[in-house]
Protein backbone atom coordinates (compact mmCIF):
# COMPACT_ATOMS: atom_id res chain seq x y z
CA UNK A 1 0.00 0.00 0.00
CA UNK A 2 1.48 3.62 -0.72
CA UNK A 3 0.65 6.34 1.33
CA UNK A 4 1.18 10.01 1.57
CA UNK A 5 1.20 12.16 4.51
CA UNK A 6 0.29 15.47 3.67
CA UNK A 7 1.79 17.62 6.09
CA UNK A 8 2.25 21.15 7.30
CA UNK A 9 5.97 20.90 7.99
CA UNK A 10 8.67 18.37 7.56
CA UNK A 11 9.20 17.91 11.23
CA UNK A 12 4.78 16.97 11.30
CA UNK A 13 5.32 14.24 8.17
CA UNK A 14 8.26 12.98 9.44
CA UNK A 15 6.75 12.04 12.83
CA UNK A 16 3.60 10.24 11.08
CA UNK A 17 5.90 8.66 8.60
CA UNK A 18 7.97 7.32 11.36
CA UNK A 19 5.03 6.05 13.14
CA UNK A 20 4.06 3.99 9.97
CA UNK A 21 7.12 3.17 7.83
CA UNK A 22 7.75 -0.40 9.38
CA UNK A 23 4.10 -1.62 9.01
CA UNK A 24 4.69 -4.18 6.29
CA UNK A 25 3.51 -3.51 2.81
CA UNK A 26 3.31 -0.41 3.32
CA UNK A 27 5.54 2.74 0.93
CA UNK A 28 5.36 5.91 2.60
CA UNK A 29 5.99 9.40 1.18
CA UNK A 30 5.93 12.77 2.96
CA UNK A 31 4.28 15.66 0.88
CA UNK A 32 4.72 18.71 2.78
CA UNK A 33 2.39 21.29 1.56
CA UNK A 34 2.99 25.39 1.78
CA UNK A 35 0.21 26.25 4.04
CA UNK A 36 -0.66 29.65 3.83
CA UNK A 37 1.53 30.24 0.89
CA UNK A 38 3.98 31.33 3.06
CA UNK A 39 7.36 33.17 1.13
CA UNK A 40 10.28 30.92 0.90
CA UNK A 41 12.33 32.41 4.05
CA UNK A 42 9.52 32.35 5.83
CA UNK A 43 8.69 28.83 5.31
CA UNK A 44 12.22 27.69 5.57
CA UNK A 45 12.94 29.81 8.74
CA UNK A 46 9.70 28.12 10.04
CA UNK A 47 11.40 24.59 9.12
CA UNK A 48 14.45 25.01 10.68
CA UNK A 49 13.00 26.37 14.08
CA UNK A 50 10.68 23.38 14.30
CA UNK A 51 13.75 21.43 13.20
CA UNK A 52 15.79 22.83 16.38
CA UNK A 53 13.42 22.79 18.55
CA UNK A 54 13.30 19.14 18.42
CA UNK A 55 14.51 16.72 20.93
CA UNK A 56 15.60 14.09 18.34
CA UNK A 57 16.73 16.83 16.17
CA UNK A 58 19.68 14.66 14.42
CA UNK A 59 17.81 11.81 14.29
CA UNK A 60 15.03 13.64 12.50
CA UNK A 61 17.61 15.37 10.32
CA UNK A 62 19.15 12.25 9.02
CA UNK A 63 15.78 10.54 8.58
CA UNK A 64 14.70 13.59 6.78
CA UNK A 65 17.62 13.62 4.55
CA UNK A 66 17.02 9.63 3.92
CA UNK A 67 13.66 10.34 2.74
CA UNK A 68 14.83 13.55 0.81
CA UNK A 69 17.45 10.62 -0.88
CA UNK A 70 14.85 8.69 -1.84
CA UNK A 71 12.83 11.12 -3.38
CA UNK A 72 10.04 10.50 -0.65
CA UNK A 73 10.19 14.19 0.97
CA UNK A 74 8.09 16.23 -1.53
CA UNK A 75 8.14 19.55 -0.95
CA UNK A 76 4.97 21.34 -2.93
CA UNK A 77 5.58 25.10 -4.02
CA UNK A 78 2.22 25.37 -4.97
CA UNK A 79 -1.48 25.47 -3.74
CA UNK A 80 -2.79 21.93 -3.01
CA UNK A 81 -5.16 21.77 -5.10
CA UNK A 82 -3.55 23.48 -8.20
CA UNK A 83 -3.61 20.99 -11.03
CA UNK A 84 0.27 20.89 -10.82
CA UNK A 85 0.00 19.53 -7.34
CA UNK A 86 -2.65 17.22 -8.16
CA UNK A 87 -0.61 15.85 -11.09
CA UNK A 88 2.11 15.52 -8.83
CA UNK A 89 -0.10 13.97 -6.31
CA UNK A 90 -1.43 11.58 -9.13
CA UNK A 91 1.87 10.48 -10.53
CA UNK A 92 3.04 9.40 -6.65
CA UNK A 93 -0.27 6.59 -7.04
CA UNK A 94 -0.35 6.43 -3.56
CA UNK A 95 -3.76 4.63 -2.02
CA UNK A 96 -4.03 6.53 0.91
CA UNK A 97 -3.37 10.40 1.95
CA UNK A 98 -3.05 10.71 5.65
CA UNK A 99 -3.86 14.75 6.71
CA UNK A 100 -2.08 16.15 8.32
CA UNK A 101 -1.79 19.44 7.52
CA UNK A 102 -3.79 23.05 8.19
CA UNK A 103 -5.71 22.81 4.71
CA UNK A 104 -9.12 22.76 2.95
CA UNK A 105 -8.79 19.53 0.62
CA UNK A 106 -11.36 20.14 -2.63
CA UNK A 107 -12.36 16.99 -4.34
CA UNK A 108 -9.16 16.92 -7.10
CA UNK A 109 -6.77 16.56 -4.03
CA UNK A 110 -9.53 13.78 -2.99
CA UNK A 111 -9.24 11.92 -5.70
CA UNK A 112 -5.62 11.88 -6.29
CA UNK A 113 -5.84 8.84 -3.77
CA UNK A 114 -7.59 5.66 -4.83
CA UNK A 115 -8.84 5.08 -1.49
CA UNK A 116 -8.95 8.91 -0.28
CA UNK A 117 -7.80 11.09 2.59
CA UNK A 118 -7.86 9.87 6.23
CA UNK A 119 -8.60 12.35 8.92
CA UNK A 120 -8.06 11.79 12.67
CA UNK A 121 -10.74 14.06 14.06
CA UNK A 122 -10.68 14.45 17.37
CA UNK A 123 -14.28 14.00 18.16
CA UNK A 124 -16.87 11.30 18.11
CA UNK A 125 -18.58 10.84 14.52
CA UNK A 126 -21.52 11.45 13.53
CA UNK A 127 -22.68 13.52 16.43
CA UNK A 128 -19.66 16.02 16.77
CA UNK A 129 -18.71 17.47 13.58
CA UNK A 130 -16.92 20.85 13.07
CA UNK A 131 -14.96 22.99 15.70
CA UNK A 132 -13.87 22.71 19.20
CA UNK A 133 -15.79 19.32 19.63
CA UNK A 134 -14.02 18.17 22.38
CA UNK A 135 -15.18 21.68 24.52
CA UNK A 136 -18.75 20.82 23.33
CA UNK A 137 -18.43 16.78 24.42
CA UNK A 138 -17.01 17.54 28.01
CA UNK A 139 -20.07 20.81 28.07
CA UNK A 140 -22.51 18.21 27.14
CA UNK A 141 -21.21 15.24 28.95
CA UNK A 142 -20.62 13.15 26.35
CA UNK A 143 -17.45 10.82 25.50
CA UNK A 144 -14.26 12.39 23.89
CA UNK A 145 -11.99 10.51 21.65
CA UNK A 146 -11.11 10.37 17.87
CA UNK A 147 -12.01 9.09 15.01
CA UNK A 148 -10.37 8.14 11.79
CA UNK A 149 -12.49 8.92 8.63
CA UNK A 150 -11.76 9.53 5.10
CA UNK A 151 -12.77 12.92 4.06
CA UNK A 152 -14.89 14.51 1.27
CA UNK A 153 -14.71 17.88 0.63
CA UNK A 154 -17.58 18.61 3.23
CA UNK A 155 -16.93 19.38 6.64
CA UNK A 156 -16.50 16.02 8.67
CA UNK A 157 -19.23 14.70 6.05
CA UNK A 158 -17.13 11.23 4.75
CA UNK A 159 -19.48 8.40 4.97
CA UNK A 160 -16.65 6.35 5.85
CA UNK A 161 -15.47 5.50 9.10
CA UNK A 162 -12.23 3.32 9.26
CA UNK A 163 -12.01 3.15 13.10
CA UNK A 164 -12.97 5.52 16.83
CA UNK A 165 -11.32 5.11 20.19
CA UNK A 166 -13.08 6.42 22.99
CA UNK A 167 -10.31 8.36 25.57
CA UNK A 168 -11.73 9.28 28.28
CA UNK A 169 -11.05 13.38 29.56
CA UNK A 170 -10.87 12.35 32.96
CA UNK A 171 -7.67 13.58 34.85
CA UNK A 172 -7.09 16.44 32.99
CA UNK A 173 -7.41 19.95 33.90
CA UNK A 174 -7.71 21.82 31.21
CA UNK A 175 -8.85 21.52 27.80
CA UNK A 176 -6.07 22.53 25.77
CA UNK A 177 -3.96 20.27 26.76
CA UNK A 178 -6.68 17.84 26.47
CA UNK A 179 -7.06 18.60 22.97
CA UNK A 180 -2.66 18.58 22.52
CA UNK A 181 -3.08 15.01 23.71
CA UNK A 182 -5.91 13.72 21.18
CA UNK A 183 -4.41 15.32 18.43
CA UNK A 184 -0.99 13.58 19.44
CA UNK A 185 -2.83 10.04 18.61
CA UNK A 186 -2.79 10.76 15.20
CA UNK A 187 0.14 9.08 14.48
CA UNK A 188 -0.66 5.82 16.36
CA UNK A 189 -4.50 5.69 15.43
CA UNK A 190 -3.21 6.03 11.32
CA UNK A 191 -1.39 3.33 12.12
CA UNK A 192 -4.12 1.08 13.07
CA UNK A 193 -6.59 2.72 10.28
CA UNK A 194 -3.92 1.32 8.03
CA UNK A 195 -3.87 -2.30 9.34
CA UNK A 196 -7.45 -2.19 9.66
CA UNK A 197 -7.63 -1.01 5.49
CA UNK A 198 -4.90 -3.90 4.89
CA UNK A 199 -7.35 -6.51 5.80
CA UNK A 200 -9.33 -8.33 3.58
CA UNK A 201 -12.68 -7.63 3.33
CA UNK A 202 -12.83 -4.51 5.47
CA UNK A 203 -16.03 -2.68 6.86
CA UNK A 204 -16.64 0.54 7.52
CA UNK A 205 -19.14 2.26 9.95
CA UNK A 206 -21.23 4.97 8.54
CA UNK A 207 -21.38 8.65 9.19
CA UNK A 208 -24.77 9.49 9.62
CA UNK A 209 -25.18 13.15 9.79
CA UNK A 210 -28.52 13.74 10.71
CA UNK A 211 -27.37 11.91 13.69
CA UNK A 212 -24.85 14.48 14.12
CA UNK A 213 -24.41 18.23 14.59
CA UNK A 214 -22.17 20.80 13.30
CA UNK A 215 -19.88 23.01 15.98
CA UNK A 216 -18.57 25.94 15.34
CA UNK A 217 -15.83 27.81 17.65
CA UNK A 218 -16.50 28.17 21.64
CA UNK A 219 -17.05 31.79 23.39
CA UNK A 220 -14.16 32.10 25.60
CA UNK A 221 -16.99 32.16 28.44
CA UNK A 222 -17.59 28.49 27.69
CA UNK A 223 -14.05 27.72 27.08
CA UNK A 224 -13.85 28.47 30.79
CA UNK A 225 -16.82 26.61 31.96
CA UNK A 226 -15.36 23.55 30.24
CA UNK A 227 -12.42 23.91 32.07
CA UNK A 228 -14.12 24.57 35.25
CA UNK A 229 -16.11 21.11 34.46
CA UNK A 230 -12.36 19.33 33.72
CA UNK A 231 -11.43 20.84 36.88
CA UNK A 232 -14.40 19.83 39.18
CA UNK A 233 -13.97 16.16 37.90
CA UNK A 234 -10.22 16.03 38.54
CA UNK A 235 -10.88 17.07 41.97
CA UNK A 236 -13.41 14.92 42.46
CA UNK A 237 -11.42 11.93 41.49
CA UNK B 1 -12.68 1.20 24.29
CA UNK B 2 -16.25 1.12 24.59
CA UNK B 3 -18.69 3.76 25.50
CA UNK B 4 -19.54 2.59 29.16
CA UNK B 5 -15.59 2.30 30.29
CA UNK B 6 -15.03 6.22 28.48
CA UNK B 7 -18.19 7.38 30.56
CA UNK B 8 -16.30 5.71 33.89
CA UNK B 9 -16.49 8.81 35.53
CA UNK B 10 -18.54 11.40 34.65
CA UNK B 11 -19.43 14.46 35.78
CA UNK B 12 -22.57 14.27 38.05
CA UNK B 13 -24.86 15.93 35.59
CA UNK B 14 -26.47 18.04 38.10
CA UNK B 15 -23.10 19.62 38.79
CA UNK B 16 -21.95 20.34 34.92
CA UNK B 17 -25.11 21.91 34.44
CA UNK B 18 -24.42 23.72 37.55
CA UNK B 19 -21.16 25.39 36.87
CA UNK B 20 -22.68 26.29 33.21
CA UNK B 21 -25.83 28.26 34.98
CA UNK B 22 -23.39 30.22 37.19
CA UNK B 23 -21.19 30.93 34.28
CA UNK B 24 -24.50 32.42 32.30
CA UNK B 25 -25.24 34.09 35.60
CA UNK B 26 -22.11 35.61 35.84
CA UNK B 27 -22.36 37.04 32.08
CA UNK B 28 -25.65 38.44 32.65
CA UNK B 29 -24.81 40.30 35.87
CA UNK B 30 -21.82 41.71 33.89
CA UNK B 31 -24.26 42.55 30.90
CA UNK B 32 -26.18 44.36 33.28
CA UNK B 33 -23.13 46.77 33.44
CA UNK B 34 -22.07 46.79 30.14
CA UNK B 35 -25.13 47.40 27.99
CA UNK B 36 -24.74 50.70 27.76
CA UNK B 37 -21.17 50.13 25.63
CA UNK B 38 -23.22 48.60 23.19
CA UNK B 39 -25.69 51.46 22.80
CA UNK B 40 -24.59 55.22 22.99
CA UNK B 41 -26.83 57.76 24.79
CA UNK B 42 -28.39 59.06 21.23
CA UNK B 43 -28.71 55.67 20.29
CA UNK B 44 -31.00 55.04 22.91
CA UNK B 45 -32.70 58.16 23.07
CA UNK B 46 -33.51 57.11 18.98
CA UNK B 47 -35.49 54.56 20.38
CA UNK B 48 -38.24 56.52 21.67
CA UNK B 49 -41.24 54.82 23.78
CA UNK B 50 -38.64 51.59 23.42
CA UNK B 51 -35.80 53.21 25.10
CA UNK B 52 -37.07 53.15 28.96
CA UNK B 53 -38.11 49.79 28.71
CA UNK B 54 -34.97 48.45 27.11
CA UNK B 55 -33.41 50.10 30.19
CA UNK B 56 -34.97 48.85 32.75
CA UNK B 57 -35.60 45.13 30.90
CA UNK B 58 -31.39 44.95 30.89
CA UNK B 59 -30.52 46.85 34.00
CA UNK B 60 -33.11 45.01 36.34
CA UNK B 61 -33.15 41.38 36.47
CA UNK B 62 -35.47 41.46 33.94
CA UNK B 63 -37.60 38.51 33.18
CA UNK B 64 -37.75 35.49 30.88
CA UNK B 65 -40.60 33.85 29.06
CA UNK B 66 -40.75 30.33 27.94
CA UNK B 67 -41.82 30.88 24.58
CA UNK B 68 -40.90 26.89 24.04
CA UNK B 69 -44.75 25.78 22.77
CA UNK B 70 -46.91 22.90 24.07
CA UNK B 71 -46.50 20.46 21.46
CA UNK B 72 -44.35 20.67 18.32
CA UNK B 73 -45.92 23.28 16.20
CA UNK B 74 -45.58 23.25 12.18
CA UNK B 75 -45.94 27.59 11.63
CA UNK B 76 -47.06 30.69 13.62
CA UNK B 77 -49.39 33.46 12.41
CA UNK B 78 -49.72 36.74 13.88
CA UNK B 79 -51.04 40.05 12.80
CA UNK B 80 -48.52 42.02 14.49
CA UNK B 81 -45.43 43.33 12.45
CA UNK B 82 -42.32 41.47 12.27
CA UNK B 83 -40.90 44.91 13.88
CA UNK B 84 -43.37 44.88 16.68
CA UNK B 85 -43.40 41.03 17.13
CA UNK B 86 -39.63 41.16 18.03
CA UNK B 87 -40.02 43.84 19.91
CA UNK B 88 -42.49 42.01 22.37
CA UNK B 89 -40.48 38.55 22.32
CA UNK B 90 -37.23 40.55 23.25
CA UNK B 91 -39.38 42.03 26.07
CA UNK B 92 -40.43 39.16 27.26
CA UNK B 93 -43.96 39.88 26.72
CA UNK B 94 -46.72 38.70 24.67
CA UNK B 95 -47.60 37.65 20.92
CA UNK B 96 -50.75 37.08 19.96
CA UNK B 97 -50.50 34.30 17.47
CA UNK B 98 -52.49 31.55 15.63
CA UNK B 99 -50.97 27.88 15.67
CA UNK B 100 -51.29 26.81 11.63
CA UNK B 101 -51.20 23.37 10.04
CA UNK B 102 -49.26 24.79 7.38
CA UNK B 103 -46.02 26.32 6.82
CA UNK B 104 -44.69 28.02 3.30
CA UNK B 105 -42.69 26.80 0.78
CA UNK B 106 -39.14 25.87 1.43
CA UNK B 107 -36.75 28.58 1.48
CA UNK B 108 -33.90 27.77 -1.11
CA UNK B 109 -30.60 27.93 0.43
CA UNK B 110 -29.34 28.73 -2.67
CA UNK B 111 -31.65 31.48 -3.86
CA UNK B 112 -31.18 33.33 0.00
CA UNK B 113 -27.33 33.45 -0.18
CA UNK B 114 -27.55 34.97 -3.94
CA UNK B 115 -29.19 37.84 -2.76
CA UNK B 116 -27.66 41.16 -1.58
CA UNK B 117 -27.94 41.95 2.04
CA UNK B 118 -31.01 44.44 2.42
CA UNK B 119 -32.58 41.74 0.08
CA UNK B 120 -31.95 39.26 2.16
CA UNK B 121 -32.99 41.02 5.11
CA UNK B 122 -36.23 42.22 3.94
CA UNK B 123 -36.70 38.47 3.01
CA UNK B 124 -36.27 36.96 6.14
CA UNK B 125 -38.28 40.41 7.40
CA UNK B 126 -41.21 38.91 5.60
CA UNK B 127 -41.02 34.88 6.02
CA UNK B 128 -40.55 35.30 9.66
CA UNK B 129 -43.08 38.19 10.30
CA UNK B 130 -43.79 36.30 13.68
CA UNK B 131 -39.95 35.60 14.55
CA UNK B 132 -41.03 32.13 16.17
CA UNK B 133 -41.02 30.45 13.54
CA UNK B 134 -37.81 30.26 12.94
CA UNK B 135 -37.42 27.26 15.57
CA UNK B 136 -40.25 25.33 13.53
CA UNK B 137 -38.78 21.99 12.33
CA UNK B 138 -39.42 23.02 8.51
CA UNK B 139 -36.35 26.02 9.21
CA UNK B 140 -33.52 23.67 10.44
CA UNK B 141 -31.90 24.10 7.71
CA UNK B 142 -32.03 27.98 7.32
CA UNK B 143 -31.17 27.92 11.10
CA UNK B 144 -28.35 26.12 10.34
CA UNK B 145 -27.49 28.39 7.30
CA UNK B 146 -27.54 31.26 9.69
CA UNK B 147 -25.59 29.86 12.19
CA UNK B 148 -22.88 28.84 9.83
CA UNK B 149 -22.80 31.85 8.52
CA UNK B 150 -22.62 33.81 11.30
CA UNK B 151 -19.83 31.59 13.10
CA UNK B 152 -17.86 31.23 9.86
CA UNK B 153 -18.18 33.91 7.43
CA UNK B 154 -19.45 36.82 9.30
CA UNK B 155 -16.56 36.21 12.65
CA UNK B 156 -14.46 36.00 10.10
CA UNK B 157 -14.76 39.19 8.80
CA UNK B 158 -15.26 41.02 12.17
CA UNK B 159 -11.82 39.33 13.41
CA UNK B 160 -10.02 40.95 10.75
CA UNK B 161 -11.66 44.38 10.99
CA UNK B 162 -13.68 44.26 7.49
CA UNK B 163 -16.07 45.96 6.76
CA UNK B 164 -19.46 44.23 7.01
CA UNK B 165 -23.22 45.38 7.31
CA UNK B 166 -24.21 45.75 11.21
CA UNK B 167 -28.15 45.10 10.14
CA UNK B 168 -27.97 41.79 8.79
CA UNK B 169 -25.39 40.38 11.29
CA UNK B 170 -27.52 41.92 13.90
CA UNK B 171 -31.15 40.57 12.33
CA UNK B 172 -29.53 36.51 12.44
CA UNK B 173 -28.18 37.49 15.66
CA UNK B 174 -31.88 38.14 17.04
CA UNK B 175 -33.11 34.85 15.09
CA UNK B 176 -30.70 32.97 16.20
CA UNK B 177 -31.38 33.64 19.78
CA UNK B 178 -35.13 33.00 19.53
CA UNK B 179 -34.36 30.11 18.46
CA UNK B 180 -31.71 29.19 21.26
CA UNK B 181 -34.52 30.20 23.52
CA UNK B 182 -37.39 27.51 21.89
CA UNK B 183 -34.75 24.64 21.33
CA UNK B 184 -32.10 24.96 24.07
CA UNK B 185 -29.70 24.30 22.01
CA UNK B 186 -26.67 25.40 23.21
CA UNK B 187 -24.62 26.23 20.18
CA UNK B 188 -27.12 28.99 19.24
CA UNK B 189 -26.63 30.63 22.65
CA UNK B 190 -22.80 30.64 22.03
CA UNK B 191 -23.37 32.79 19.02
CA UNK B 192 -24.39 35.40 21.28
CA UNK B 193 -21.83 34.64 24.10
CA UNK B 194 -19.37 35.02 20.95
CA UNK B 195 -20.23 37.94 19.09
CA UNK B 196 -21.06 39.91 22.73
CA UNK B 197 -17.38 39.01 23.10
CA UNK B 198 -16.37 39.80 19.68
CA UNK B 199 -18.55 43.16 19.25
CA UNK B 200 -16.65 44.74 22.24
CA UNK B 201 -14.03 45.62 19.61
CA UNK B 202 -16.79 46.83 16.55
CA UNK B 203 -18.89 49.11 18.35
CA UNK B 204 -18.67 51.88 16.53
CA UNK B 205 -20.28 49.53 13.74
CA UNK B 206 -23.11 48.47 15.41
CA UNK B 207 -24.25 51.46 17.17
CA UNK B 208 -25.82 52.81 13.76
CA UNK B 209 -28.46 49.87 14.63
CA UNK B 210 -29.91 50.73 17.67
CA UNK B 211 -32.67 49.07 18.09
CA UNK B 212 -31.22 45.76 16.73
CA UNK B 213 -28.43 46.04 19.37
CA UNK B 214 -31.22 46.44 21.66
CA UNK B 215 -33.30 43.96 21.32
CA UNK B 216 -30.32 41.36 20.53
CA UNK B 217 -29.03 42.37 24.11
CA UNK B 218 -32.87 41.88 25.77
CA UNK B 219 -33.01 38.56 23.90
CA UNK B 220 -29.17 37.70 25.16
CA UNK B 221 -30.17 38.56 28.54
CA UNK B 222 -33.40 36.56 28.36
CA UNK B 223 -31.17 33.13 27.36
CA UNK B 224 -28.31 33.94 29.96
CA UNK B 225 -31.32 33.99 32.89
CA UNK B 226 -32.83 30.77 31.35
CA UNK B 227 -32.60 28.09 34.39
CA UNK B 228 -32.74 24.92 32.00
CA UNK B 229 -29.92 24.60 29.61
Amino acid sequence: MRVAVLAGSIRAGMRIAGEIENLPGIDVFVIVCNVGMRSPLLRWSRELFSALKSFEKWTFAAKAYSYARQERLIILHWPLDDPASIELLRSLQCDVGLHAANVIYREGTISAFRLGILNAHIGILPKYRGRCVVEWSVLQGDPTGVTVFFIDSGIDTGERIVLQEFIPSNGWKRVGALKNMLFGCDARLYRKALEALMQPGVQYEGNDILKGRRYYVMSHMLINTVDKILRDRANLG
Amino acid sequence: MDLETALSRPVPLDRRKEILRGALLRRRAELRKSWKHFISVEGLESLGSLAPEVESFLSGQGSIHDWRPAATFTWINCDASFSDSLRSIALAGEVDYRPSDTSPARLSLVDLNKLSNIKRLNLLCARYRCPLNIAAASEFDVAEELLRQLMVPDRAKLEAGEEFDADIILLKLNLVGIRAMITRDLRYLDALNYFYELLHRSLAHMRTSPRYVALWLCIYAQLLSMPDW
